[in-house]
């Protein structure tokens, strides 16, 4: 069995302008011990889906319909002490942005031994061993657990927080953007780290990025997110050699790469859709090349098109 | 062969450490933040010139003191760009009704010299400002959320009394989002900034930097904050900006891939110090510097193929105010050797325009 099945997730906010449906209709499958990246550009529903996950929507988000399916469980409906069993225990999040969140006044080997003394019928004494050997782990210094957040650099505070997201030794754990702050060398430590965790702890992540060269490279399948919906998904070689929907070749095409010709990247034109007042048909359907008249009525469904590649486009016929 | 623009020469940018009353009693010694510590490189008109390194290695320290945004500590910038001649008319004039200068002395001047931003007075700097301008580094905290667009890229207009009456201001101000690719401008001129997307968000910064109708454009981390969808678009509408209005540009970048493909030449900055210079493709694809080897190394790639032989260098900024002895980088270089912990390398040429700082390349 999966470790998590997540079908038909639909998660909508309650907004002045009426209801906004960030996320739309996702469907993935996560073994354990498996990396799956998802990609998309800002305001596509990648944060959304993370903490429906959770279950830690902010109060005006709600889960409208699907199933999270997690070792067994429908995380969709378990509330109180199941959920609370679960949350941080089984399943993380290392927040976007939280590296700049920790708390300043608190020593940080502190704030790591919270969740621990929160969810664990530990003491103080078990709790801060765990704290030196999480920071062991993401490769601190351990004689630093009574500093506080200012004394840590910006690539220091976000292996605090993976320290923090393993605190309870969880199957799976969310990272949310974990480099986007960091420049490229601090990024490559972080990413190594990341990988060594998920091999040596067979660890299964779910990391979300707008940039698909990090995913690629620490993820083994990649869904690529559109307007809250999953429009393509695949292996993340296959994603690269081979994208199939037309968004997925935009995103690809965007990106200059170091390692390949010196070529201008191109631009996905416009912008993407209205969430509140979504149109019928594709939604990708006026920023394409390739729109026919069914893509402004019909709303295409993510197939298999290839084996074990799926793909939303009305134009990719499965072969 | 193309002109120069802007030349700089040995800059420096130190800030003093602030230090407790303790400290300052019981040291003598003032210690500074290296930030900027011997910079020398020159851009040439319609040039795109591109400075990549870590965080905190004094990109946008450099820039700013380009254009004296932050007062230099040591070195030289001129200009050498359009309207030098009169400016240095003008202040040859001076010199020579004061009998600083003679006759002689004065053409020599006009021949050769370009114009040394440094040592400009503040009516003059003003003036000098209008032609080099910076779009700064965050478009969100940059942008005052309170005031229209209009007002925001009208704002350098009023500031240096430039437009003689609002019908003329709002002239130039529709020709900078027009030529920011704001268009119709009327569109955008009254709405605020949260009103609009981030990719036209970064497009009112540059239409403020543009205003002014400069010459040379400090273009810092412009695209960063952009998703990727919409960041071509503003690195072509900067190409276009070259082409039809001759801009130059300083931009700067931790992105080595934008870089790689948007720029004329490439400097990579270390703590403070260009390591590596040259043509962007050689730089690139033919770096000697291991410092430049391990960032190239080391970019997200979608091909694993590439990823086989990363040079993840250990530990994290160095610290600006501790510039440790001989080559600033010996402490996380793999390659370090016994002479680079005491003695400096000197930039040597490895191709024409092509200059690294290291010690591997002048043994022999
Ligand atoms: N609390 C909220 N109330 C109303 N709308 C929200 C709320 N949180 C998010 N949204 C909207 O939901 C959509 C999806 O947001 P989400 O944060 O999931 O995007 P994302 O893909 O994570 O983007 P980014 O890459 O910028 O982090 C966006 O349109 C966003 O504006
Ligand atoms: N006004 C200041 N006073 C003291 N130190 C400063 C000041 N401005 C910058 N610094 C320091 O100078 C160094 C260089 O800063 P700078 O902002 O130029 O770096 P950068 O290369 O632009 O980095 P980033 O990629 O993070 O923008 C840093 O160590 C910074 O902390
Ligand atoms: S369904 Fe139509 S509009 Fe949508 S991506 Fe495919 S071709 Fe383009
Ligand atoms: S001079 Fe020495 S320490 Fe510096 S980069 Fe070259 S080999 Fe490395
Ligand atoms: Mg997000
Ligand atoms: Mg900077």
């Amino acid at each position: 069995m999966a470790l998590l099945e997540v079908e038909g997730l639909r998660t909508y906010f309650k907004t002045q302008e009426g209801t906004l449906k960030a996320v739309d209709g996702v469907d993935f499958t996560l073994e354990k011990g498996h990396a799956m990246g998802l990609a998309g550009e800002s305001g596509c529903g990648k944060t959304t889906a993370a903490l429906s996950i959770m279950k830690l929507l902010p109060a005006n988000g709600y889960i409208a319909g699907g199933k999270i399916n997690f070792m067994g469980q429908d995380m969709a409906r378990v509330t109180g002490e199941k959920l609370r069993a679960i949350r941080w225990r089984d399943i993380s999040i290392v927040f976007q942005g939280a590296m700049n969140a920790l708390n300043p006044v608190k020593r940080v080997g502190e704030q790591i031994a919270e969740p621990i003394l929160l969810h664990e019928d530990v003491d103080k004494e078990v709790a801060n061993k765990r704290v030196k050997e999480l920071f062991e782990l993401v490769g601190l210094n351990p004689n630093r657990v009574r500093e506080y957040p200012h004394e840590f650099s910006g690539g220091m505070r976000q292996r605090v927080m993976i320290a923090m997201a393993l605190a309870c030794k969880p199957r799976l754990v969310i990272a949310d953007e974990p480099t986007t702050a960091l420049d490229v060398m601090i990024q490559a430590q972080i990413l190594e780290l990341m990988k060594t965790l998920q091999r040596e702890l067979e660890l299964a992540m779910i990391i979300i990025s707008h940039d698909l060269s990090v995913l690629a490279e620490t993820c083994e399948t990649l869904c690529i997110m559109y307007a809250g919906k999953i429009v393509e998904r695949a292996d993340s070689v296959e994603v690269f050699r081979n994208p199939q929907h037309p968004y997925t070749q935009g995103l690809i095409a965007a990106f200059p790469n170091v390692k390949g010709e010196r070529t201008m990247p191109g631009a996905i034109a416009g912008n993407p859709p209205n969430m509140i007042a979504v149109k019928p048909g594709c939604r990708f359907a006026d920023r394409c090349s390739l729109t026919k008249d069914i893509c402004l009525n019909e709303e295409p469904p993510l197939i298999e098109v290839l084996p074990n590649h799926y793909a939303a486009c009305h134009v990719v016929k499965p072969r | 062969m193309a002109k120069d623009i802007i030349s700089v020469k040995d800059l420096r940018v130190w800030f003093q450490v602030r230090r407790g009353f303790i400290e300052s009693i019981l040291s003598e010694e003032q210690k500074f933040v290296k930030a900027v510590d011997g910079v020398t490189f020159t851009i040439k008109e319609r040039e795109i010139f591109c400075l990549v390194g870590e965080s905190g290695c004094g990109k946008t320290t450099t820039g700013k003191a380009i254009l004296r945004l932050v007062e230099p500590t040591g070195g030289e910038v001129a200009y050498f760009g359009p309207g030098k001649e009169d400016m240095m008319k003008e202040m040859v004039d001076v010199a020579l009704a004061k009998d600083n200068i003679d006759e002689d002395q004065a053409e020599r001047i006009m021949e050769r010299g370009g114009i040394s931003i440094r040592a400009l007075n503040k009516k003059r700097m003003k003036s000098m400002r209008q032609k080099l301008q910076i779009i700064f580094q965050d478009p969100y905290e940059s942008l005052n959320p309170k005031q229209s667009i209009y007002d925001i890229v009208a704002e350098p207009l009023v500031v240096n009394g430039i437009g003689a009456n609002e019908a003329e201001r709002e002239e130039r101000v529709t020709k900078a989002l027009n030529d920011a690719g704001l268009r119709p401008p009327k569109n955008f001129m009254w709405r605020y900034p949260h009103e609009v997307s981030g990719g036209q968000r970064q497009r009112v910064g540059v239409a403020g930097a543009l205003v002014l109708d400069p010459d040379f454009l400090v273009a810092d981390e412009p695209v960063s904050m952009l998703d990727v969808s919409i960041r071509s678009e503003i690195l072509k509408l900067m190409l276009d900006l070259r082409e039809h209005k001759g801009l130059s540009f300083l931009f700067i970048t931790h992105d080595l891939g934008v870089a790689y493909v948007f720029s004329d030449r490439i400097a990579v900055m270390y703590l403070g110090k260009i390591v590596e210079m040259g043509p962007t493709e050689r730089v690139i694809k033919n770096s000697q510097h291991p410092y430049t080897k391990a960032l190239i190394s080391v970019v997200p790639t979608p091909d694993p193929k590439d990823r086989e032989d990363k040079i993840i260098l250990k530990g994290e900024r160095p610290d600006p105010s501790d510039v440790p002895p001989g080559c600033r980088f010996h402490p996380r270089c793999p390659s370090v050797m016994d002479i680079c912990r005491s003695e400096e390398p000197k930039s040597v040429f490895v191709s024409p325009g092509h200059s690294v700082s290291c010690h591997l390349l002048t043994m022999q």
